[in-house]
């Protein structure tokens, strides 16, 4: 009966609660062994700051890292928020009920299950019957588990002198793949970019991307959710729930693989038409989703939807110091082919006259505003003011570069204030080594959406401008 | 199931098919009221590619050449002949239906002959669609300048729009299609017609 009641509790989105900020973890083959997973988990746990109970579990006993260890589940106290499994596939399926029968969530870290074959196949089966039976939920396993940086419960193994975990953020991070996942997020940590949330769903015997799409999409924290797909747990399913997430925040997805057809139709055009993944590139424009091609452009597109505005029409602004980066980012705004076929604005008469007569007289005031490298922090602030007002612009692209001896650290600081307070969406370009990193940092910090090239920076422009059709769409069809 | 019974089909839900008749033996010639020239085709559930094999016999002018068509039709396949007016001018552009296996059943349009042939200038999206999607698959596609007015030629978008609705209702309330190929469709000036149609059931 308590089964059944646990089972009923753990239906609702809000469930996953307890598995972002558990209040305690059990870790199921702790090791003395720092080459370990069973050792590493425990030491992510202490050293991210989870304030949580830890119970490390092995029949060995003794103490690992401070923590008391308990010779089995059932020695432990009380029932857990989370387990993790960190043995391998076979003795995991050993002693999984004894972990079910006392945690709310559970993830078999092992691989060795479905993705060899019939016989990790049925073993997959067996945890998923003894999970249902106690009502308790599977992430995994063949998975890297999850990483939460607001409640520093971390069960992923890479070599933290080799590797960097990203901070607290707003963004949240599905991925059916661990590998790629800790990958895209070990580079972006390069910007101090910060996630609210990363799981790795793995071989997806239970909870599947859709069930978190929907907590996350509710979730006051994630801003904006990003989803690494290989293949859909059920296509229809997902549609559904990022119809309904879209409307409240952004949906970025890396689809990769190709979708398999069924035989009789492939004798038919459309069969054979329906090759690459064209039905999902129609699926995800009919529920709101827009979708990446790789990883940098996976969170690129995230931050730029977590932290710009939906940007409602074509005409684009460009601020720049530097002429040719003037440019060639008008030819990456205007081309069709390489480039996001939008317009540069046409700057009123009025935005004109201003800039020139009371902000940079020595600067051209076409589209692109090429200021020179004689434009100092307050011109920026001057011509960010003025277009800002003018009728003609739907969103601006600033390039802060820090190289001229004019331009300082408070640039940032102007530029934060017009993405805060503007009218217009901003999107901020930036090029340059260790000093330009630094200021990335900076931005980033500040929840501006920065980008360290122009071709990124145009694309995120892009893809604002995507996320206010996709707005207008979501409505247009719902009526 | 065979062109006829797949255009019979398409009729019930509105869209629009050359006037026609199924025609057995040369006897029945006598009978049709169709407005000459006419295309035979051979009415057979297993050849799916008609042209492929001989099976389409285009311009026939009068009672007699029809006559002929239906003979050779009758002998060289041992079935009968769907008779269709002609149909002239237009854009070629292709419907389709498939089963994804992610995603269920999905619609697509492009359009036809070499634009789908060469550069797959094909869009899709899932069954069922609202008018929103249809016309955005209609200014998705590469060759979108064709549909909007080009050289003279002039399209009635409004007609593929509803074919489109049309296809996606008729698949909805008979999920057993598993793939169907509208090729070609002639979109014109005052309406789009279904020149070939072939449907595949589970």
């Amino acid at each position: 009966m308590s089964g059944n009641l646990f089972n009923f509790l753990n239906l609702s989105p809000s469930m996953f609660d307890r598995l972002i900020n558990p209040d305690n973890v059990a870790v199921v083959g702790a090791s003395t062994n720092p080459k370990k997973i069973g050792y590493v988990v425990l030491e992510n746990l202490k050293n991210n700051g989870y304030k949580g109970r830890v119970y490390p579990v092995n029949p060995k006993g003794g103490e690992i890292l401070g923590y008391k260890v308990y010779e089995s589940m059932e020695k432990v106290p009380e029932d857990v928020d989370l387990a993790v499994i960190t043995l391998p596939a076979e003795l995991t399926v050993k002693i999984f009920e004894s972990v079910a029968r006392k945690s709310r969530f559970v993830i078999p870290i092992a691989g060795g299950f479905g993705e060899t074959g019939e016989k990790g196949k049925k073993m997959e089966d067996e945890i998923r019957n003894i999970a249902r039976k106690y009502g308790t939920r599977i992430i995994g396993p063949n998975t890297v588990g999850i990483y939460i940086p607001s409640t520093g419960v971390n069960t992923a193994l890479v070599v933290r002198e080799r590797s960097r975990f990203p901070g607290d953020g707003e963004i949240a991070f599905i991925t059916q793949s661990g590998a790629l996942g800790l990958l895209t997020m070990d580079s972006v940590s390069m910007y101090d970019v910060g996630f609210s949330a990363f799981i790795n769903l793995g071989n997806r015997v239970d909870v599947n991307e859709n069930e978190l799409l929907e907590y996350f999409g509710e979730d006051k924290k994630s801003k904006v959710v990003i989803m690494y797909i290989e293949s859909f747990a059920d296509g229809r399913e997902f549609m559904k729930v990022a119809r309904k997430v879209s409307k409240k925040k952004p949906i970025v997805i890396l689809k990769a693989g190709r979708t398999a057809r069924g035989g009789k139709a492939a004798s038919l055009h459309t069969g054979a038409l329906g090759g690459s993944d064209a039905v999902a590139d129609g699926a995800f424009k009919q529920c709101g989703v827009i979708r990446a091609y790789d990883e940098i452009e996976l969170v690129d597109y995230g931050r730029a939807l977590a932290y710009g505005r939906p940007v409602r029409g074509d005409r684009i602004a460009v601020v720049t110091s530097a002429g040719g980066v003037g440019v060639v980012t008008t030819d990456y705004i205007e081309s069709e082919v390489r480039g996001i076929g939008m317009k540069m604005a046409d700057l009123s008469e009025e935005t004109k006259k201003k800039i020139k007569e009371e902000v940079v007289p020595f600067a051209s005031v076409e589209n692109p505003i090429d200021m020179t490298a004689q434009a100092s922090d307050d011109d920026y602030d001057g011509v960010l003011e003025a277009l800002n007002e003018d009728e003609n612009v739907d969103a601006i692209l600033v390039y802060a570069l820090f190289q001229t001896p004019l331009i300082s650290e408070k640039l940032v600081d102007i530029i934060t204030r017009w993405h805060r307070k503007g009218k217009k969406p901003l999107v901020v370009g930036t090029i340059g080594s260790d000093f330009a990193l630094e200021m990335m940092k900076r931005f980033e910090k500040n929840r501006v959406p920065v980008f360290p090239s122009i071709e990124r920076s145009v694309k995120a422009l892009k893809i604002l401008r995507e996320r206010a059709k996709i707005l207008d769409y979501l409505k247009e069809v719902e009526e | 199931m065979n062109e006829y019974e797949a255009k019979k089909f398409l009729k019930k839900y509105g869209i629009n098919i050359p006037p026609g008749t199924l025609i057995r033996t040369p006897e029945e010639v006598e009978s049709i009221d169709l407005n000459y020239p006419l295309v035979a085709k051979v009415v057979r559930d297993d050849i799916i590619h008609k042209s492929d094999v001989g099976g389409v016999i285009l311009n026939i002018c009068n009672e007699d050449e029809l006559r002929n068509a239906i003979r050779k039709i009758n002998q060289k396949f041992d079935a009968p002949a769907l008779v269709e007016e002609m149909q002239k001018g237009g854009v070629e552009i292709i419907v389709g239906v498939l089963k994804d296996s992610t995603f269920g059943h999905a619609i697509m349009f492009g359009l036809g002959g070499i634009f789908t042939e060469v550069f797959r200038d094909v869009t899709f999206r899932v069954i069922p669609i609202t008018d929103k999607d249809a016309e955005l698959m209609l200014s998705e596609i590469r060759g979108k300048k064709i549909l909007e007015g080009y050289r003279g030629i002039k399209v009635n978008r409004e007609a593929i729009i509803d074919l489109l609705l049309s296809v996606s209702k008729l698949v909805e309330e008979n999920p057993q299609i598993e793939g169907m190929d509208l090729n070609p469709v002639l979109a014109r000036e005052k309406d789009c017609v279904v020149l070939d149609a072939k449907i595949i059931e589970k």
